[in-house]
């Protein structure tokens, strides 16, 4: 591939006005759609989520990142008709039930999209039995769930009973956050793995694929 | 003689030296919800929130009141209740704006939910500012029966409105992203829309500050995702501005800090606040007690400590004293500090650790700490 470097920078930088333009470009020089999102807006994005593990970046450059890319991808997706996106895995997620707080889920599933997860976001008060049938329709790999509050945070823990009452628990790993959710009540409810933000999650989740494949 | 909760609160947050360790509780969230679900323990079925923290020993929280309440001039604002939601419609000469609340028991104090907010497209900048400039702030009667409630039992915990005017359009009006996104977008407009609001709670101040509140909320529920440049640049200036007022009128000013807030704790000592409530330490968040102390300085009150999860039935009753007894020995000697949760004790905790954290404190939190 030629130099797309402005694209990345672009990316990282979140400057959303100009990618549209250099994705165009990127287009007509010939590069691959499938392409210019595996190897440069996933990686590009991969180091958006380094840089706000590493406390270089803050939640709001990731929201402006996150928007930059989709700008791309708005241009790309309907390329995509014949080959479909290249992807690293299945997620489904959701904030659980009685809990209607969306930003830190949507962050995570903003990212998890953006280094090349198929995500199913199922939204936000999602009862426990619609984890387990979009798990179930889409065959998923991961199920990431998410609580905001103490009142709601004993949901994970019914929703993982959930996945093991449909014999489905063996099938997919669980990674868990939220505000009031540390890594101790994680292990405690039964869950696969923790993330403490949308970097975080990212680099999770990947590891996760790399333990399914050798279970 | 001895003091009472109320004076006991009031005193450590003044920075006077006490004999033991204060201790200022808040339940509502475990309260509200068992109440609503008939699952209060049937000691204490029929009981007020403050007879509880009473009976278990501790001072107590009086929250959710307002100082002040907001009147408008030429603004018509209709109210329709569709539960469980309210849409409240903001109508002016110049247009109108709406906001949709969901009121939900599991939003722990019952405080509602702005699911639509009331900003949506540019074209409502000019339509909010008008609201802003045509509020009238006056004091709250209601106030003054709720401080008379608590009466020696504990402190009111509230003040001209709960946040800064930066967070007040990142949260009330605009919602997180938005906001980020029309600041990135149209920064001149947020601006503008921030000094019309900046003007609005300056005059909910002026009112407020006739009040016999002691301690007024200048700011909570932030954290790190804040932004650290947005907080040096719209959020540091104000609370220096508003804590100067208070200071200037004998009163102190508080933050409600129960996020993470490592990324911003550098900068805790420059706004000016004297007291950081609701603080949520390790596990809840990555900062310990002692961090905040050498953040906000030896004369920086902090009110909290004790972690909400450390109430729940994963944590058993020793691992919980244990945890209760090392913070006692991380913040010795104990001076500035009031000992409370971060920030509510969860539904389904168990009440008695109030007491156990009362009976705890008098064994290890005499002042200087010495264990």
């Amino acid at each position: 591939m030629a130099d797309y470097s402005l694209l990345s920078q672009a990316i990282i930088e979140g400057k959303g006005d100009q990618v549209a333009g250099l994705t165009s470009e990127a287009l007509n020089t010939g590069a691959k759609p499938q392409d210019i999102i595996s190897k440069i807006l996933q990686p590009a994005m991969s180091i958006v989520g380094e840089k706000f593990s590493s406390g270089e970046y803050f939640l709001p450059d990731m929201l402006m990142a996150a928007r930059a890319m989709n700008n791309a991808l708005t241009i790309l997706k309907p390329l995509l008709a014949d080959t479909g996106m290249p992807t690293l895995g299945k997620v489904v997620i959701g904030t659980v039930k009685g809990d209607i707080h969306d930003i830190g889920k949507n962050i995570v599933s903003t990212f998890l999209s953006g280094v090349g997860f198929d995500v199913i976001d199922l939204g936000e008060d999602i009862p426990d039995n619609k984890f387990v049938e979009a798990l179930k329709e889409n065959q998923a790999d991961i199920l990431g769930l998410c609580a905001m509050l103490t009142t709601t945070m004993p949901s994970i823990g019914t929703v993982i009973k959930a996945l093991e009452e449909a014999g489905m628990r063996s099938k997919v790993k669980v990674i868990v956050g939220g505000a009031p959710v540390t890594r101790d009540y994680a292990t405690h409810v039964g869950a696969d793995a923790y993330a403490h933000d949308g970097g975080e999650a990212a680099r999770v989740c990947k590891e996760l694929m790399t333990a399914r494949g050798a279970d | 003689m001895a003091m009472n909760q109320r004076q006991r609160l009031l005193a450590a947050a003044n920075g006077e030296k006490l004999d033991k360790l204060p201790f200022g509780a808040r339940i509502d969230l475990w309260y509200n919800y068992n109440s609503a679900h008939d699952t209060l323990p049937e000691k204490y079925k029929g009981w007020d929130q403050t007879a509880i923290i009473r009976d278990q020993g501790a001072g107590a929280q009086s929250r959710f009141h307002t100082v002040v309440k907001d009147t408008y001039q030429n603004v018509e604002v209709i109210e329709k209740n569709i539960p469980p939601y309210v849409e409240t419609e903001y109508k002016t000469p110049i247009g109108s704006v709406s906001r949709r609340t969901l009121f939900t028991t599991t939003e722990g104090p019952w405080i509602g939910y702005d699911t639509e907010k009331m900003f949506q497209s540019e074209k409502d900048y000019p339509v909010i500012e008008y609201i802003l400039q045509h509020t009238i702030p006056v004091l709250d009667p209601n106030f003054n029966k709720a401080q008379t409630a608590v009466g020696e039992d504990g402190i009111m915990m509230t003040g001209a409105g709960r946040a800064s005017p930066a967070q007040r359009l990142m949260r009330d009006i605009m919602g997180f992203d938005r906001f980020f996104y029309e600041l990135a977008d149209h920064p001149v407009k947020v601006e503008s829309l921030l000094e019309t609001m900046k003007d609005m709670v300056r005059r909910q101040h002026e009112v407020a500050i006739e009040s016999d509140l002691e301690i007024y909320y200048v700011g909570s529920n932030w954290s790190d995702d804040v932004h650290t440049p947005v907080f040096k640049k719209y959020f540091i200036p104000w609370f220096q501005e508003i804590t100067e007022f208070l200071h200037s009128h004998g009163k102190l000013a508080m933050a409600h800090a129960d996020g993470e807030n490592r990324r911003l704790l550098p900068f805790f000592k420059e706004t000016g606040i004297d007291v950081w409530e609701a603080w949520t330490p390790v596990p809840m968040t990555s900062v310990t007690n002692t961090e905040l102390r050498n953040a906000v300085g030896e004369k920086g009150i902090i009110w909290g400590g004790i972690p909400s999860i450390l109430f729940e039935s994963t944590y058993s009753n020793e691992e919980f004293d244990q945890y209760v007894i090392n913070m006692i020995k991380e913040i010795a000697p104990g001076y500035n500090f009031i000992v409370g949760m971060g920030d509510n004790l969860p539904f389904d905790g168990d009440i008695e650790r109030v007491g156990r954290i009362v009976e705890l404190i008098e064994k290890y939190g005499k002042l200087p700490v010495s264990i």
